[in-house]
């Protein structure tokens, strides 16, 4: 009896969750409904903040960038680091200011690729970009990576990635679209420079970088990369000048200098 | 007709902007109380924008719009712009129809915002500002001493970085913070908001005026250098952010069909903001009354109204006047809506110039700010006389203790009605002294006769019918229909009964009742 009945609403939990996943709106179904509820409204702004951050999360970002410049068709192109990657973490809500995977997830990306300041937990930006992220994983399985998460690991060249090489694969392909000083243009973000991803980015990760170059660029002409073409100009790229990582303090790096220097000298006269 | 042409010269005067402070202000001060002021709301204003849940420019523009009407319309030294509970109510009447943040939410906002403004101009037309006349001082004070601990206790999670705790009384987070410290508080948070608290603290009888910007800036610094060392990460400090600032963000609100129906769902929480935000306004123009000289309460809330019904067209929300900036302006020597003015140009000048550094500024320094404006609005000298009293003392630790525990809408609810209850009692009070004199016994009174305070004279009148008793109103200010009533029916029952009942009348001609009926009875 308790089995049948177990059975029952399992098989109703699933319904129930097939029907949700089938159900889901697009964004654009939900932006030309006239009433949204607390979450779909949640889930609209969260959209409007991936696609057009220096608008709709203005406070916190301190760079020309948006995440869906690096999440690419707002987050859901794989291999592209697509952002339906709920079932990884902790769940959406956070209660009671208890650090939440997700959330700490979404400041980092503020902190480092925006070159930002990173929001509290409780910002409206944070819930929000939670809620589309929440969106989009929709009837995923709790805990497993889905196909195409992050970016692909560039197959094992025998060699070591080679920034001179990568220099001039920067300027026959990508200069194009991201201008010979890698600070962007019209058509494409910044690389490098003021205006970009800091130097404790993910993106700044030469293999993860590799790996996001070989499958989305250049725009239009994907994987047309060789795997080491991708790792040298990802070296080259992480050679550049950019925003320093902000896990360092920098008082502190300076003081730590001054002493080095002052035993240094202690050193050098004894 | 007189009366309702009287009615109207009232309106427009009301609604013309009185500038007669030009001749009289006190520029020098007016100035720097108005800059200080300046500097204070630009926190509070992301703050309670925060609050509202609307992008931290909108409460920018509040300071700068909202305020800058609510003084140039107003004639007092009353600072208005962004309000906490204001903003509060307006967030939680909204919550439940939009996504807190999202577009939609900020234009159902601007929406309620412009319903509140305009009941509040209803309220002016009706003349509701004369229910704040029967403020009693205790209770202003008792609200005065609840938002203190209000503030106090709401700065404590951006002081300390707890993230947000939830409790239902105030007093709870005290304890979820002593027994959590080790896990929850952020010590670099606590340090900088420390300092900020100590130096406002012990500046402060040091320099009256200007102890508020030191405490700022000594929190700014130990921040910055803490936030320099550390590193961003290590030290996790909330920040202040980008703030950017359009210099005129005019535009017509975007009132869809939508935008009605909600409005016409909230309309229930646009009357009760609207009567908090007056009230709140009030009472602070009472308070300044008692220091300043006469306030017209009526324009007041007109300014109010007007503010806040034209708050949507320059993108803001709805504000009311604040006790807290109120009180820094009147202790920085302020005494014209001219401080107001200057605080609401400076926080342009401040935002354009300072922007980029403001960006910098870590959260917990303003909440340091907050506390110690908290701490300062709790005032021994005003609350040791009261409790003297026991009317007053009753009253101010009923105001209190509502204020405290069940927050700034219940204590104003608590206040008007104990300042009512005791007004009636205090104004019913009526005192017979009794004596006799050739055979005929003397009453008289002393005090308002009217229907609620006449009961136990009518009682001593009816006991003996047939006595002859003269009855003295020449001490009553007010004498009631029904209570004239009365005493014509007790002469009445003494005819009857063959005594007699003589009035002498009352010194004000209009209400009292004449001792032509009786005399023409006898003749
Ligand atoms: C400069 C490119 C860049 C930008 C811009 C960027 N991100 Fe990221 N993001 C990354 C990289 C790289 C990773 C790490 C992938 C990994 O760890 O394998 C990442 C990871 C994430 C993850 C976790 C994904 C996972 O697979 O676990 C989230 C969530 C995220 N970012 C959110 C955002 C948000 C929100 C924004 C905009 C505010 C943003 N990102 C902007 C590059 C970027
Ligand atoms: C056809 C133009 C084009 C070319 C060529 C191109 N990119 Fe891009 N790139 C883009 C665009 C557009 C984006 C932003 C994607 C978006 O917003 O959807 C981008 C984004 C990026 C990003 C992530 C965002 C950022 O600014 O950090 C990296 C890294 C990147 N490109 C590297 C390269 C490299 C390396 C090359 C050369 C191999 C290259 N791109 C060639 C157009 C181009």
């Amino acid at each position: 009896m308790m089995q049948t009945v177990a059975r029952v609403l399992c098989a109703l939990v699933v319904l129930g969750v097939s029907v949700a996943a089938a159900a889901r709106p697009t964004i654009e179904e939900l932006k030309s409904r006239k009433v949204l509820d607390d979450y779909e409204a949640n889930v609209v702004y969260g959209y409007n903040i991936v696609t057009d951050t220096s608008r709709y999360a203005a406070r916190y970002v301190g760079n020309r960038l948006q995440c869906s410049n690096c999440h690419l068709q707002a987050g859901t192109k794989p291999h592209a680091i697509p952002l339906d990657v709920e079932g990884l973490y902790p769940k959406w809500r956070s209660k009671n200011g208890v650090r939440n995977g997700l959330g700490l997830r979404i400041r980092e990306c503020f902190l480092y690729s925006m070159n930002g300041i990173m929001p509290p937990e409780e910002a409206p930006e944070v819930q929000a970009v939670s809620a589309y992220i929440h969106y989009l994983s929709e009837g995923q399985v709790i805990g497993r990576l889905p196909p195409g998460a992050r970016v692909p690991m560039v197959p094992e060249t025998g060699e070591d990635p080679n920034p001179a090489r990568g220099e001039t694969v920067y300027h026959r392909i990508c200069a194009a679209c991201h201008g010979p000083d890698g600070h962007g243009t019209a058509a494409a973000p910044p690389l490098w420079g003021p205006e970009s991803y800091n130097a404790g980015a993910g993106m700044n990760d030469v293999r993860k970088a590799a790996g996001f170059i070989w499958a989305n660029m250049p725009v239009g002409n994907e994987n047309s990369l060789s795997p080491q073409e991708a790792l040298d100009v990802a070296a080259f790229l992480h050679l550049q000048i950019r925003p320093a990582d902000p896990r360092d303090g920098r008082l502190r790096k300076l003081m730590e200098r001054l002493v080095h220097r002052v035993s240094e000298l202690f050193g050098a006269t004894q | 007709m007189t009366s309702l042409r009287r009615y109207l010269a009232g309106l427009s005067h009301e609604m013309t902007p009185d500038l007669s402070w030009v001749k009289t202000a006190n520029v020098r001060s007016e100035l720097v109380s108005g800059q200080v002021g300046a500097l204070l709301v630009i926190p509070q204003a992301i703050t309670f924008a925060y609050l509202a849940g609307v992008p931290p420019v909108y409460g920018l523009y509040c300071a700068v719009f909202v305020g800058f009407l609510a003084s140039f319309l107003g004639n007092s030294a009353m600072v208005g712009g962004p309000n906490t509970a204001v903003s509060i109510m307006l967030s939680m009447s909204v919550m439940p129809y939009a996504g807190r943040g999202s577009p939609l939410y900020v234009e159902y906002v601007l929406a309620l915002s412009l319903m509140v403004g305009l009941i509040q101009l209803v309220i002016w037309l009706l003349r509701g500002g004369e229910v704040f006349r029967y403020f009693s001082p205790a209770a202003i004070t008792g609200i005065k001493t609840g938002v203190g601990v209000l503030l106090i206790t709401s700065s404590l999670e951006g002081a300390l970085g707890l993230g947000s705790v939830r409790t239902q009384f105030f007093y709870e987070k005290f304890y979820v913070v002593i027994s959590g410290w080790g896990d929850l508080v952020n010590p670099c948070a606590a340090v900088i908001s420390g300092v900020t608290v100590a130096t406002g603290l012990v500046l402060k009888p040091f320099l009256r005026r200007t102890y508020v910007v030191f405490a700022v800036l000594a929190g700014c610094v130990i921040g910055a250098g803490i936030y320099l060392y550390a590193g961003p990460v290590a030290s996790n400090l909330e920040l202040l952010g980008h703030v950017t600032f359009h210099a005129f963000p005019f535009m017509i609100p975007n009132l869809t069909a939508q935008h009605l129906q909600f409005v016409e769902e909230v309309f229930p929480n646009a009357v009760a903001i609207a009567v908090l935000g007056l009230a709140q306004s009030l009472v602070i123009a009472r308070d300044l009354e008692a220091r300043t000289g006469p306030v017209n309460l009526h324009k007041e809330v007109f300014a109010q109204g007007a503010s806040n019904a034209l708050a949507p067209f320059c993108s803001t929300f709805a504000g009311s006047g604040s006790f807290n900036r109120t009180s820094i302006a009147l202790e920085m020597g302020a005494l014209t809506p001219l401080s107001g003015i200057v605080a609401a140009v400076a926080v342009v000048v401040i935002a354009w110039g300072l922007g980029p550094l403001l960006t910098y500024v870590p959260m917990p320094a303003i909440a340091g700010i907050l506390a110690i404006v908290g701490i300062g609005m709790i005032q021994r000298r005003e609350i040791v006389p009261l409790l003297r009293n026991r009317v007053d003392g009753t009253v101010f630790v009923l105001t209190l203790a509502a204020v405290s525990f069940l927050g700034l809408e219940a204590g104003l609810l608590v206040a008007v009605l104990s300042s009512v209850a005791f007004f009636v009692a205090g104004v019913s009070k009526v005192q017979l002294l009794i004596s006799e004199e050739d055979g005929a016994e003397h009453i008289h009174v002393k005090g308002n006769l009217f229907y609620a305070s006449f009961d136990r004279l009518a009682r001593h009148l009816r006991r003996s019918p047939a006595a002859h008793t003269v009855l003295d109103l020449s001490h009553v200010p007010f004498c009631d229909s029904a209570a004239s009533d009365m005493i014509e029916s007790v002469q009445k029952l003494r005819a009857r009964h063959g005594g007699r009942l003589d009035v002498r009348p009352s010194s004000s001609p209009r209400e009292a009742p004449t001792n032509a009926g009786s005399t023409e009875g006898r003749t």
